[in-house]
């Protein structure tokens, strides 16, 4: 019986949690835009999947995100397919931000942000002291306490977008999936979410994120992932990865890579056709 | 998992506009709503005020005080007979029917994130109707009529989806096949009702155009028992519904099974519909008027799904009320009563620049 208990004490989790896919092809009907897929997302790090439009970056995150089922192989979290994991189990692990969203009308900063906490409430507690903590936590991250219950409908871009951060916040899953969460904000707004972004990592926590801009890849990500007609091309730390070569194979573009002289980050420069 | 370091003590996070009911040590908490609350308190009194003047209005006119008097069995005679015989089964069937047109129309406004998208826009209705025509009228089955607009609906439903193709509830294309076969079914009722002698046409004829004169008891059973029933699984998908309203992908994301939730509401929307157009027939824009009414009331927080069964009722008896006097002695049936109402304001909604499609 002792052992028994000792066995039942031991955390549910491990403390961090994998996702990796393999052999995995995925697209929409007929056509296929991933095949044969084999990755792993580095834990605890800032993922940024990049790629010409059309290279299956999108299909890749939200195959991860189990929004498309696979077409061949699986998607693994912790080793276990993720669809044959019962749905609110993953959701307890894995949040994720569609690039479509929209505000309800009348629809609160704080009512959006508890929807985070779904996976985690059986229908008999609905606000419970710990969803209050975390909710109340998720909002102080994306810096919205004095905002929660402004309309979203009411708020700037940067502002709504950070609500929906803080939902996916509110989730306290150790992975995060972010589909393009910076595009349609001005340079200010993106900023301001790409912090938001860096700040999760220091919580221990796994982000994936597509995104558009090689700079902003480059200076926010910790790993990119290079993606092109649905293959990977190159993945590692910017430094290693971004060359002209790759820049060239990826977009058709011409370009000098130099380090930013402030943070040493590689900067895309002398950009031509 | 504790992802989130924070070990500050606990203070509460109050939510504005609920009431927080608690209990065993927070181990269960509830939240309701403070508006809603009101709100179905209100529409409860209008429903119960409006039935009151439609007992008491009619060829024998009755003050509230004698209808209630009426139906706590004691007054007049010959007012009890009026009251409880003559008028209470109609107007209960109004109320009855109200809200289940409502609480199908606010499920599919949900599911399909639009709100066109009602079970009489799509076409259910009249599907519905079209089998009931040809049962009153003896084409094909002896299956009885209430039945049959039960079968319509689920066919009409099969085929929409059918026709629609992999978009699912999603997007126009799901309406506009809706609009198709809503034509095909109404043109089909035409052509029964040209085909068959004329007496048959006109036992067949409140049918088409929504009436509570033709009702039947055991529809009426059955749609008491339906309604129960729809509005206890209505709550039970309110939580995936309302993640719905946010995007396509956030319930799955929070864990809840899409198809599951979609097939469910679905099938919940299609059979409040057909057991309300078994007992009324085909009464229009009750589904569009009653969600809308709530949503306002409710000032669009949360799923109004009681709200909504509420707003039909009183939209129902009010318009059954209406139709009864207006012209008196002659009688106006309740669905063109509430076509003419609503009419304007589905197009006021079709024209209105500022119109947002999602509920």
């Amino acid at each position: 019986m002792k052992a028994l208990a000792t066995v039942i004490t031991q955390p549910a989790h491990p403390p961090s949690t994998a996702l990796s896919t393999h052999a995995l092809s995925a697209g929409h009907g007929k056509h296929r835009v991933i095949e044969s897929l084999d990755f792993a997302l580095p834990e605890n790090q800032v993922t940024a999947i990049v790629g010409p439009n059309g290279c299956g970056k999108s299909t890749l995150l939200n195959t991860l995100g189990r929004i498309l089922a696979p077409q061949g192989g699986h998607v693994l979290l912790d080793g276990i397919d993720i669809h044959h994991l019962p749905s609110k189990q993953v959701a307890q692990k894995l949040a994720l931000l569609p690039q479509e969203t929209t505000a309800p009308e009348g629809m609160t900063v704080l009512d959006l942000v508890r929807f985070g906490r779904q996976p985690h409430q059986p229908w008999y507690s609905q606000w419970s002291a710990e969803d209050q903590r975390i909710v109340k936590a998720a909002l102080k991250a994306a810096n919205l306490l004095d905002m929660q219950n402004r309309e979203l409908d009411k708020l700037s871009g940067g502002q709504r977008q950070r609500a929906w951060i803080a939902m996916a916040i509110a989730q306290d899953t150790p992975l995060l999936l972010l589909d393009e969460p910076t595009s349609a904000l001005d340079l200010g707004h993106q900023i301001e979410v790409f912090e938001l972004i860096r700040s999760l990592i220091t919580q221990g926590k796994t982000v994936a994120m597509v995104v558009h801009d090689l700079l902003n890849a480059a200076r926010y990500a910790d790993h990119i992932v290079a993606m092109h007609e649905g293959a990977i091309i190159a993945q590692g730390s910017p430094k290693e990865i971004l060359t002209p070569e790759l820049v060239y194979e990826l977009y058709q573009v011409r370009c000098d890579v130099i380090n930013d002289p402030v943070n040493g980050a590689p900067l895309l420069v002398n950009i031509r056709r | 998992m504790q992802i989130l370091p924070f070990q500050q003590p606990r203070q509460p996070l109050p939510l504005a506009g609920y009431w927080r009911l608690k209990a065993f040590n927070q181990r269960i908490t509830l939240l309701v709503s403070q508006r809603a609350t009101w709100v179905n308190m209100g529409l409860v009194l209008a429903v119960l005020a409006a039935s009151t003047m439609s007992l008491g209005m009619g060829s024998v006119q009755l003050s509230p005080a004698e209808v209630w008097l009426a139906l706590a069995g004691e007054g007049p005679a010959m007012h009890q007979l009026v009251v409880k015989e003559l008028r209470l089964m109609r107007v209960l069937a109004g109320i009855g029917t109200g809200a289940a047109f409502a609480l199908a129309g606010c499920l599919m406004q949900t599911l399909a994130r639009n709100r066109l998208a009602t079970p009489g826009i799509i076409g259910i209705d009249n599907a519905a109707t079209a089998f009931a025509v040809a049962s009153v009228v003896g084409v094909g089955s002896a299956l009885a009529p209430p039945a049959m607009s039960l079968v319509g609906a689920i066919t009409a439903t099969a085929l929409i989806f059918a026709l629609a193709g992999s978009s699912g509830t999603q997007g126009y294309r799901f309406i506009v096949v809706g609009l198709g076969i809503g034509a095909i079914a109404g043109a089909g009722t035409q052509l029964i009702l040209s085909w068959v002698a004329i007496d048959d046409a006109n036992a067949a004829f409140p049918w088409t155009i929504g009436s509570l004169n033709a009702r039947s008891p055991d529809a009426f059973k059955l749609l008491c028992a339906g309604l129960a029933l729809g509005v206890f699984f209505a709550y039970r998908l309110a939580k995936g519904l309302n993640a719905l309203r946010l995007s396509e992908t956030v319930p799955t994301t929070l864990g809840f099974n899409i198809k599951r939730l979609r097939a469910a509401s679905l099938v919940l929307a299609v059979f409040l519909t057909g057991l309300a157009v078994a007992v009324a027939g085909p009464v229009g824009m009750v589904a569009l008027l009653g969600p809308e009414i709530a949503r306002a009331l409710c000032r669009h927080r949360g799923l109004p799904i009681l709200a909504s069964a509420l707003a039909g009722a009183l939209l129902m008896v009010l318009a059954d009320l209406l139709g009864r006097i207006m012209l008196a002695p002659l009688e106006i049936p309740v669905g063109i009563v509430t076509a003419v109402v609503g009419s304007p304001y589905l197009l006021w909604m079709l024209l209105n620049p500022n119109f947002r499609s999602q509920p």
